[in-house]
């Protein structure tokens, strides 16, 4: 156990699936050396095959405290190779007349991107983003033989030493979460590193920062006057992603509201029933959804009858320092 | 089958059943209890090819290997290889061994994030001692490591126990490799002399104990899901 420990709550009711976050790490992190094909932070679309493709279906974790070993390893293709296009050759040099990438796609971080499920006009779906949970107990780190991988003491961020791995792909195996990417450049495994440099320096992550939805919230799981604490321990409002793999991450989640309008009955009234039915997002955030929910309808309310609420002004993080302190 | 294949198998036979005799022949002597690899000495030939003449000439001796101890609940699963062949031929100051063993299907490169390569390797004692356990030696016996790998990358290795492998540079240590009919026949050589940081020195011993492992990367053979053999042999000069 490190000796703090940071942690992230995303507001999915604020996502608006940008992607930004995404673009920050990767031009960041991720843009060249191997890493082309990784996406250590990506936005899915839920329900859907998500990213590396059925993560959810991967295995690995804990299971009554024992690390499991029966992970898969994602092939290549349940990524997508990172294709390239020929833009110079269409748009400059006129050696070609469409715009086509070098290979024919397959399966990508974006592949069914706004699909989400069920017919018009009662379709549904909503974002979710993923990054590295960095984890109080994490599997990666429990499945190197290599003890490769550390939690830095400092601020529990969870990283894999790259002298020391020797790319044996346990933890891509053992990360119920499919977040630990192996480098086919360097033969290594990587993950998102919670931009520890900028992180030394005061600075909050590119993901964080870069958000346009302004969803991300981000500080030390004990800094009582922090964002993380009030939403997570004090407003209880912010859950685990698949807590019951045992790595207890430290990303949060405010599950989504239902601030869409309630399905369509066959003759046209609106039901009574949550567009997105409770179970699917437990599914995701366990049986705290419900709870977390109705805090959350119940705060909402006040607001519209322009009562105060200090969990509504705490999820609007109307400033950078509301929602991540610096 | 062919004649020839046939010709093939039936020698491989005769020499499996001479070899057995032999050993027979040597416990009724009380010959030494640990098997030994017989290093042969000659001057100034080629050995760095596995398909070197030499190879035709030095003695082959089999190496039955067992699934390595799992050293970490991570490896699971069951090695394939069950034997391989060693030779060894020292020129001077440089040592060739020559491993073969058969392996279905060749994994030559980590082209994909499911894909592991064949491997194989020998290890030494450091200190040149048996009492090096042959398990990855521990924190105070370190074992020295010349593991090929069919992608093309040959590591020297230093560890001291399970996990701690890594990588020392060693200019010396080199491999070549060739698929045989039915496998692989890797020849690893170093010289002899190295200092004690940069793996086991050879030089002026007698024999030295030596153990072999191999890595069938079709079944994600990788680490510690490897076939070895479980007690040190005898490399003797």
């Amino acid at each position: 156990m490190s000796k703090r420990q940071l942690a992230y709550v995303f507001d999915l009711n604020k996502c608006i699936g940008c992607h930004t976050c995404t673009m920050a790490c990767k031009t960041l992190w991720t843009d060249r050396g191997g890493r082309e094909y990784m996406y250590w932070n990506n936005v899915e679309t839920h329900p859907g095959k998500g990213y590396p493709m059925n993560w959810q279906q991967k295995g690995g974790g804990f299971k009554n405290g024992t690390l499991q070993t029966d992970g898969k390893l994602p092939p290549m293709e349940a990524y997508g190779a990172a294709w390239k296009y020929n833009f110079a050759d269409t748009l400059l040099d006129g050696k070609s007349d469409r715009v086509v990438p070098h290979e024919k796609p397959t399966y990508g971080p974006n592949w069914d991107e706004d699909e989400g499920t069920g017919e018009f006009p009662n379709s549904r779906y909503f974002y979710l983003p993923r990054i590295c949970n960095h984890c109080s107990n994490p599997a990666c780190l429990a499945a190197c033989p290599n003890k490769a991988i550390y939690k830095r003491e400092e601020d529990g961020l969870v990283v894999i030493d790259q002298e020391r791995c020797r790319g044996y792909r346990y933890c891509v195996k053992a990360c119920p979460y499919g977040k630990v990417y192996f480098n086919l450049q360097t033969q290594k495994s990587e993950k998102c590193i919670g931009c520890y440099p900028r992180v030394e320096k005061g600075e909050a992550p590119a993901c964080v920062k870069q958000c346009t939805g302004r969803i991300r919230f981000w500080g030390y799981r004990d800094d009582k006057n922090g964002p993380i604490h009030k939403l997570v321990d004090q407003w209880k409002v912010a859950l685990p992603l698949h807590a019951e793999y045992g790595t207890e991450p430290n990303v949060f989640y405010v599950p989504p509201m239902n601030v869409t309008p309630p399905p369509f009955e066959e003759d046209g009234r609106l039901s009574s029933a949550p567009r997105i039915p409770l179970a699917d997002i437990e599914a995701l955030f366990g049986p705290r959804t419900k709870e977390a929910l109705e805090i959350l309808g119940r705060e909402m309310q006040k607001r519209r009858e322009a009562k105060p609420s200090e969990l509504t002004d705490l999820l609007i993080g109307f400033t950078n320092k509301d929602r991540y302190g610096i | 089958m062919s004649n020839s294949t046939l010709i093939k198998q039936l020698a491989t036979i005769g020499m499996v059943i001479l070899t057995a005799t032999t050993v027979a022949a040597s416990t009724v002597q009380a010959a030494p209890a640990t098997k030994t690899i017989r290093v042969m000495s000659v001057t100034d030939m080629d050995a760095a090819s596995p398909q070197a003449a030499i190879w035709g000439k030095a003695p082959v001796t089999q190496v039955a290997l067992q699934p390595a101890f799992p050293g970490h609940g991570s490896i699971v699963g069951t090695p394939i290889t069950e034997r391989m062949t060693a030779q060894a031929v020292r020129t001077g100051k440089q040592l060739y061994i020559r491993l073969a063993w058969s392996d279905r299907k060749a994994n030559t490169a980590i082209d994909n994030t499911n894909k592991f390569a064949d491997g194989a390797a020998v290890q030494f004692p450091v200190n040149g001692k048996s009492v090096t356990t042959p398990f990855m030696g521990d924190a105070i016996n370190a074992v020295n490591v010349w593991h090929w790998r069919a992608d093309g990358r040959t590591q020297n290795l230093l560890a001291k126990g399970f996990g701690t492998a890594m990588a020392v540079p060693s200019e010396g240590l080199q491999s070549a490799s060739v698929r045989t009919d039915n496998g692989w026949a890797v020849v690893l050589t170093r010289p002899m002399k190295v200092s004690s940081d940069e793996g086991a020195n050879l030089a002026g011993k007698g024999s030295i104990p030596i153990a072999f492992a191999a890595w069938d990367g079709e079944n994600e053979e990788r680490d510690g899901l490897k076939a070895v053999t479980l007690e040190w042999w005898q490399l003797r000069f």
